[in-house]
């Protein structure tokens, strides 16, 4: 369903500061597999999906998306069928309106954004309903600025909110990363129900090597801008954190609870 | 009656121009977006309401007119900016500064038909013959009752009336999903792309928004000037960020008051300010100077020296 062929990227061109990060990159997703991408920081796991949500442009190669060159469609109009957390929990969120317009605002995406009443009130039992599956209780706080919940808070209604319409693709970054052991427990178990309910493909990025090992069906790991471990379905299952840890020994990474 | 007419004095300006506060409510409060182009649409609404009623028209179609005027040129700020990634402070001199010439003619050509412009510079206004009130649409009220008090007071009921309307219209827009998205907009950009929205889109909408209000702004206040000349627009930056900044700073812990009443009520502040120190015998050639003394004590107080919308920081 994703396919990145041949690309190539760069920062800071034509200055000191040069770096190209991807050479020659290819990676191929196919429908429903749920990717976990582990690798030491700075290896160009967000950029990887920066490029294929269309944040950063390519310096060469192509994107395809069902099939479809999506090389040079704008970002805001890939997001159509793409869902997304960001590393960073003030990304996902508006934090200056509450939870509830954050609610109505992300239940209308895919439809037009016109001149009629924002809030339905028929439609706050149901996200009351998706909220309170984390745990939080953020069901009872649906009038609070956004802004005023804690980073782990935001980025579980992040998630929700990514994940509530119709998309094909959900790409996650590090996205419990800012959450206590417990929550982001809760937040990964409903990570993995949103993805199987909905049938979602999903590519996440997780420090968590516990995490990468329990969920998804594929594993990969990145170094340096390059693929360096590619295990799928049976393959993965037989890989244990100790397996990826003799592959990663020299690089510190922060270990899963 | 002096304190009176002063109070008549400055309630129909501080209606007037909280339209201006409230254009910038939407550009500068909510998409953080600098707009220097007010300068220049002010005018605009001023000398395309002018050229409207000096023909005979129905003002309030001047008013429309206006706001359609305000608004196209407050678009191309936004799209200079969006489309051509010009730095907003930029974009809103480039337009305003275009809008200098484009206002000249139009006055010169709407009242002598000469695009070389040695015609007219200032649409003189007839009162008597052009205020709103007098126009058909009131004309159910029978006349006893229309004509009330002085023109000045006649008058200062009207400009309440657009300043209370247009509040409420902001508030209603605000809570549509186009309002919305506005807000996100102004604070979360990223946000707004993956609702699959341009956030370019919204943004040139605001803007459209804030000049259109300025636009208004500025046609109301032929009403109080008695013409249109082609230097009334300078200082409405001043007017309208330190009225918005006044409003939103001095009432923020009051809760039950909404954004848009506090703006209101800021402008009209700002403007007793000036009336103040006006009664206090400082001659009226000091006037802009004060204006931005007064400016600069608002931000002072609200600790908002940085050129920042500060709904940025949660
Ligand atoms: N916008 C940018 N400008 C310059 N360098 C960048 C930018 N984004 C990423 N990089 C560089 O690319 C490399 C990979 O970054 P990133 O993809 O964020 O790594 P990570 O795997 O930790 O998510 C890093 O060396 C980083 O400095
Ligand atoms: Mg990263």
């Amino acid at each position: 369903m994703l396919e990145l062929k041949n690309v190539y990227t760069s920062f800071n061109k034509g200055t000191v500061d040069e770096m190209n990060l991807f050479k020659d990159f290819n990676l191929k997703i196919n429908k429903g597999e749920f990717v976990s991408v582990i690798g030491s920081n700075g290896s160009g796991k967000t950029t990887l999906l920066n490029l294929i949500c269309g944040t950063y442009d390519l310096d060469d190669g192509k994107i395809l998306f069902e099939g479809k060159d999506i090389t040079k469609v704008k970002e805001y109009k890939r997001a159509k069928h793409i869902g997304r957390v960001f590393q960073d929990p003030k990304k996902g969120t508006c934090s200056n309106l509450t939870i509830l317009e954050n609610f109505a605002l992300a239940d209308n995406k895919q439809k037009r954004y016109s001149l009629t009443k924002a809030i339905s009130k028929k439609r706050i039992d149901y996200y009351k309903q998706i909220i309170s599956q984390c745990n939080m209780g953020l069901e009872d706080r649906m009038n609070v600025k956004v802004g005023a919940l804690s980073g782990g808070q935001r980025q579980a209604l992040a998630l929700v909110i990514a994940g509530m319409t119709d998309i094909d693709l959900l790409i996650l970054d590090e996205h419990t990363a800012a959450l206590d052991p417990n929550s982001s427990e809760t937040i990964m178990l409903l990570t993995d129900k949103v993805v199987k309910e909905k049938n979602l493909t999903a590519l996440m990025v997780t420090h968590n090597l516990r995490h990468a090992c329990a969920y998804g069906n594929r594993l990969l790991m990145m170094s340096g801008g390059e693929i360096i471990m590619d295990k799928k379905e049976d393959e993965k299952k037989n890989t244990s954190i100790n397996d990826i840890l003799t592959v990663f020994n020299e690089i510190s990474i922060e270990v899963g609870n | 009656m002096n304190f009176l007419s002063a109070c008549d004095v400055f309630l129909s300006q501080g209606f007037v121009y909280s339209l201006i506060a409230l254009g910038y409510y939407i550009s500068f409060h909510i998409l953080d977006f600098p707009d220097l182009t007010v300068e220049g649409t002010f005018l605009s609404g001023a000398v395309a309401y002018g050229l409207i009623c000096s023909n005979g028209i129905n003002p309030f179609l001047g008013i429309i007119l206006a706001f359609i005027v305000g608004a196209l040129f407050g678009a191309l700020t936004g799209v200079l900016n969006v489309k051509l990634k010009i730095r907003p402070l930029l974009c809103g001199i480039l337009v305003s500064t275009m809008l200098i010439s484009i206002n000249l003619v139009s006055t010169s050509v709407g009242l002598v038909g000469d695009f070389t412009v040695s015609g007219e510079t200032s649409i003189p206004y007839g009162r008597d013959v052009v205020t709103l009130h007098s126009t058909k649409l009131f004309s159910f009220i029978p006349a006893r009752l229309r004509d009330f008090g002085n023109i000045g007071l006649r008058d200062l009921v009207i400009f309440f009336a657009f300043a209370v309307i247009c509040k409420i219209l902001l508030d209603f827009y605000l809570k549509t999903k186009n309002g919305l998205l506005l807000r996100a907009t102004g604070n979360n950009t990223q946000f707004v792309k993956m609702l699959s929205c341009d956030p370019g889109k919204s943004k040139i909408v605001g803007l459209a928004i804030g000049n259109g209000l300025a636009a208004i702004s500025g046609a109301l206040y032929t009403e109080i000037n008695g013409n249109v000349n082609q230097s009334m627009g300078i200082g409405m930056i001043v007017i309208g960020l330190a009225s918005l900044i006044i409003g939103i700073s001095l009432f923020k812990k009051v809760k039950f008051m909404k954004d848009t009443t506090k703006v209101i009520l800021g402008a009209i502040i700002y403007q007793a300010c000036l009336t103040l120190a006006q009664k206090l015998g400082v001659p009226s050639a000091y006037n802009k100077f004060i204006m931005a003394v007064l400016f600069t004590v608002a931000l002072l107080l609200s600790g908002k020296l940085k050129f920042k919308g500060g709904s940025k920081n949660a």
